[in-house]
């Protein structure tokens, strides 16, 4: 068995590689996938908080690298899906305790026994974003419609074709606001993919319920009624070749505009 | 003729003199001095013969001064034999342990010099610890023992390091400012604390370079049993005064551990590393790390992880105000936060009930300390 390692990165801090990386993650899980999560943030770590795995960290990546343990001690199962798996980051340290050849050692052991090594990577595109992707065939890059963000992303995406070990790279466009779009205050998902010119992999709407996901240590992939979890279930399901049509974020808040949305939606049917 | 102080006792060396008159007349010279008066005086007598009428006079002189004759070093069983009658107690008094009386005194009275202490310590509201700090007195035991009586009052935790050496270093002015002024005995106990202060200090300075240190700490891994045992919580009553038992060698080991002592908030990434007790004034966040070969106490709220007893001692102890660390590790044992004790963050309110983690059965139970 070989398994896929995939990178999610995106440059600037703060667009969701996290929570994305948590979501995806426990959505392969979810699907029936051997999936490992590596945490690379050395020092600034998360994804355990997210998954809510903190209190279950004895080893992390650096004890693994200075084989002070080994690989397989250092994976936190996750709580409910025992195909998922954590390799946390070490928080006392810094990124300089992990070398490139290093996590590439790492990943090159994991793909044997793993369909998915999802890579958390940090923020910026020093030597802990140079490390992240050493590893990684494929890439994510999250990024949201800002143009601090977007113009972050294309600098991600220029350092990812111009890297020996990417073979392909798909965006993620992240809290988007459909109102928002409407009203022309926010970059399309259609202008972001033009200025980038690269392949989308994944809507994801804005959510509040990623707030409250976070702060309970539950990925949002979980809540079934949630459409941010809907959205990243499918990405999930596109990262594993499937083709899903994009979902229709475009869900108005209001009581009026949902019984405007739900009798237009009774005429297209009654046409057909 | 030598005068010098011993065992708070104003010593008159008169070893040299042969006569009764002659020793007499010396003491009553000697005896004018201002210093002498209100004292226990010790007289060193030489070979000379004391009959009881002659030691007498010698008492009632010293009697006449406010002083008391309470000690007699002297070579002649005669004299020896005289003073036992008169109720004076007859030792030895060697003048190499004693301290020379020099002209000014550097010290003051020890009752002084403590109430000056502990006035200046009041006003700046840390009488707790600085005074078990002077008393030479394990930290561990002073908080616990004060900690029913005294309310607790938030500990402001930002640059709380800075202040601490500022604060020391007001002390150690105090101090000189004492020492210039001229006095009349030495009390040993006085001393010995000075020296225990200049340690503290030194300490901080060691603190400092263990928290702020560019070379990463490194932390101690052992071989955890039972990685995946939950701590228990227990509300139950328990004695803080351990009932007296046999002392295995692992107490004596923890109670000869030196102290650090930190007066800081330990923050997400901080490593502290000692090979002794660890006493932490201010909180441990999440992420942080104190590892310690004794007892780790945190007058704060414990959140980070902790290890005592990391060189494998069992009976090694972690004690908090609030006890919500991530895990727990005490010598080879190991324990998480329970899953349902997922809180986002704990309220500080001025009521908590202090909780302490030990090995019992091999597992790590946490025990609240009620009254």
């Amino acid at each position: 068995m070989a398994g896929r390692v995939i990178v999610i990165t995106s440059g600037k801090g703060g667009v969701g590689k996290t929570t994305t990386s948590a979501n995806i993650g426990t959505a392969l899980a979810k699907n029936g996938h051997s999936v490992v999560l590596v945490d690379t943030d050395i020092g600034l770590r998360n994804l355990d908080l997210l998954l809510g795995l903190e209190n279950r960290i004895v080893y992390t990546l650096v004890d693994v690298v200075e084989e002070r343990c080994k690989l397989k001690q250092a994976l936190v199962k996750d709580k409910k899906n025992p195909n998922l798996c954590l390799l946390a980051a070490a928080q006392t340290r810094d990124k300089s305790s992990v070398s490139a050849e290093q996590l590439k050692k790492i990943t090159e052991k994991l793909k044997k026994d793993y369909d998915y090594i999802l890579i958390d990577c940090p923020a910026g595109i020093e030597q802990g974003f140079q490390t992240a992707i050493a590893g990684a065939s494929e890439a994510i890059v999250v990024t949201t419609p800002e143009m601090s963000a977007v113009r972050d992303a294309d600098r991600i995406i220029g350092l990812l074709e111009a890297s020996d070990g990417i073979e392909s790279y798909k965006l993620l466009l992240n809290r988007v606001r459909p109102n928002m779009i409407k009203s022309k205050d926010m970059m399309s998902v259609e202008d972001v993919e033009n200025i980038l010119s690269c392949q989308k992999i994944g809507v994801i709407p804005e959510d509040t319920g990623i707030i409250t996901s976070t702060n309970r240590g539950e990925p949002i992939v979980n809540n079934e009624k949630s459409l941010a979890g809907k959205a990243y279930m499918n990405v999930a399901r596109r990262i594993n070749g499937e083709d899903v049509p994009f979902l229709d974020i475009d869900e108005p808040k209001d009581f009026v505009g949902k019984l405007k949305k739900f009798f237009s939606g009774l005429k297209k049917q009654g046409k057909e | 003729m030598e005068q010098f102080l011993n065992d708070n006792m104003y010593v008159i060396d008169l070893g040299e003199l042969n006569t009764a008159p002659e020793i007499i007349f010396e003491l009553s010279s000697v005896l004018d001095k201002e210093e002498v008066k209100n004292k226990r005086i010790c007289l060193k007598l030489g070979n000379v013969d004391l009959n009881q009428a002659q030691l007498l006079s010698i008492k009632s002189l010293i009697n006449g001064i406010d002083s008391t004759l309470s000690c007699v070093d002297t070579k002649s069983v005669e004299t020896e034999k005289v003073a036992l009658s008169l109720g004076i107690i007859v030792s030895n008094v060697s003048s190499e342990n004693a301290v020379e009386l020099a002209p000014t005194m550097p010290y003051k009275m020890a009752e002084e010099l403590k109430d000056e202490v502990t006035n200046t310590e009041a006003e700046e509201n840390e009488d707790i610890v600085e005074e078990s700090d002077i008393n030479g007195e394990s930290l561990n035991d002073a908080i616990i023992e004060d900690n029913q009586k005294i309310a607790f009052e938030k500990t402001e935790n930002s640059n709380i390091l800075e202040e601490n050496v500022e604060q020391k270093q007001e002390e150690s002015q105090i101090e000189q400012e004492l020492v210039e002024e001229p006095t009349k005995t030495i009390n040993y106990s006085d001393i010995d604390n000075n020296v225990v202060q200049e340690a503290t200090k030194e300490e901080i300075q060691d603190e400092l370079d263990v928290i702020f240190g560019s070379t990463p700490s490194q932390t101690v891994f052992y071989d955890m049993q039972h990685p995946t045992e939950i701590y228990e919580e227990r509300e139950e009553l328990t004695d803080i005064i351990v009932p007296e038992q046999e002392y295995t060698k692992e107490d004596i080991e923890l109670e000869s551990f030196p102290t650090k002592y930190i007066k800081q908030t330990i923050r997400s990434g901080q490593v502290i590393n000692y090979e002794g007790n660890i006493v932490i004034i201010g909180d441990c966040h999440p992420g942080c790390e104190v590892t310690a070969f004794g007892d780790i106490t945190v007058w704060g709220i414990l959140s980070g992880i902790a290890h005592a007893g990391a060189g494998g001692n069992q009976k090694a102890k972690v004690r908090a105000l609030k006890m919500n660390a991530i895990q727990l590790r005490i010598a080879n044992c190991y324990s998480r936060r329970p899953d349902s004790l997922n809180t986002v963050y704990i309220e500080k309110t001025n009521s908590f009930t202090p909780e302490e983690a030990r090995i019992v059965n091999g597992e790590i139970v946490v025990f609240k300390m009620n009254d």
